[in-house]
């Protein structure tokens, strides 16, 4: 595996166990979700640029418009969630009381 | 120039640790942004220069921009800093999942080396394929005047010594 290559599927790994970890904020959530986007689309920016496919660089122009709606479900779930329990804090979401 | 790009690569890595371990949602915007901006340099030190626009202006410049405004809105009065918080173990443990995948990636499923292949580096070397001969020869020179005195030595065994010379040079000028 290449430095390269090991850059963005490190960054993978880290931004997922960061989504799975995340102790207080929900925002952190969203945050290590949208460093999950960011590496997907350097890997698949990285395949076509190495491979000299120009048909396959429509993945990451798809990817970062599906990314960006993503984010904004996700930042309006936020906006729900800090107007009706007052904070974003993880410990409020208690309604299941589990 | 290769390492250039390992350099926005690993700083891109280390942005990114920052965003999984972030004391607060502030902090995690900011590594965020740095962290695209690294990985932006990486794809233009591959020639994608367009994507990175592309990712700069519709990234940094749509996305986190609300980001930004999301975590004012969930602002607390009192946000941790990096020095003082109980969660050093999480930036320690990361960084020793990131050493420990890159040991595996070297060791157990290295095929041709942990690197590319080229004139310019093999794997982590830091010398170039065609410099190395130099290298090679302050090295081994004695070989090099080892293999002189063999030379002299079988002349001088097998060739009647250093007189058949002249008799050969002698016969040629006839």
């Amino acid at each position: 595996m290449t430095p390269l290559h090991f850059s963005y599927h490190s960054a993978f790994i880290i931004s997922i166990m960061g989504l799975s970890l995340h102790r207080t904020h929900l925002i952190s959530t969203l945050l290590c979700l949208e460093s999950m986007m960011l590496s997907l689309f350097i890997a698949l920016t990285m395949w076509p640029t190495q491979l000299q496919i120009p048909s396959l660089m429509l993945t990451p122009m798809l990817m970062l418009s599906f990314s960006a709606c993503e984010a904004g479900m996700g930042l309006s779930l936020l906006v729900a969630s800090s107007r009706t329990h007052g904070s974003d804090q993880l410990q409020n979401l208690n309604l299941l009381q589990c | 120039m290769m390492y250039f790009a390992f350099l926005f690569g690993f700083c891109f890595v280390f942005w990114m640790v920052g965003v999984s371990c972030n004391p607060s949602p502030y902090y995690g915007v900011l590594s965020l942004v740095i962290g695209a901006a690294f990985g932006c340099g990486l794809l233009v030190s591959m020639g994608g220069s367009f994507v990175s626009v592309v990712l700069f202006l519709i990234y940094l410049g749509g996305m986190l921009v609300i980001f930004a405004y999301s975590s004012a809105l969930v602002e607390e009065p009192y946000p941790a800093a990096w020095g003082n918080r109980g969660g050093m173990i999480y930036v320690v443990s990361y960084v020793l999942v990131i050493v420990g995948y890159g040991a595996m990636c070297y060791w157990l499923w290295s095929m041709e080396g942990y690197g590319s292949v080229t004139i310019d580096a093999g794997g982590l070397f830091v010398v170039r394929l065609d410099f190395s001969g130099v290298a090679w020869f302050l090295l081994f020179w004695w070989l090099v005047v080892f293999n002189c005195w063999l030379k002299v030595i079988v002349d001088v065994v097998c060739c009647d010594g250093v007189g058949s010379w002249f008799v050969l040079w002698g016969a040629s000028s006839d």
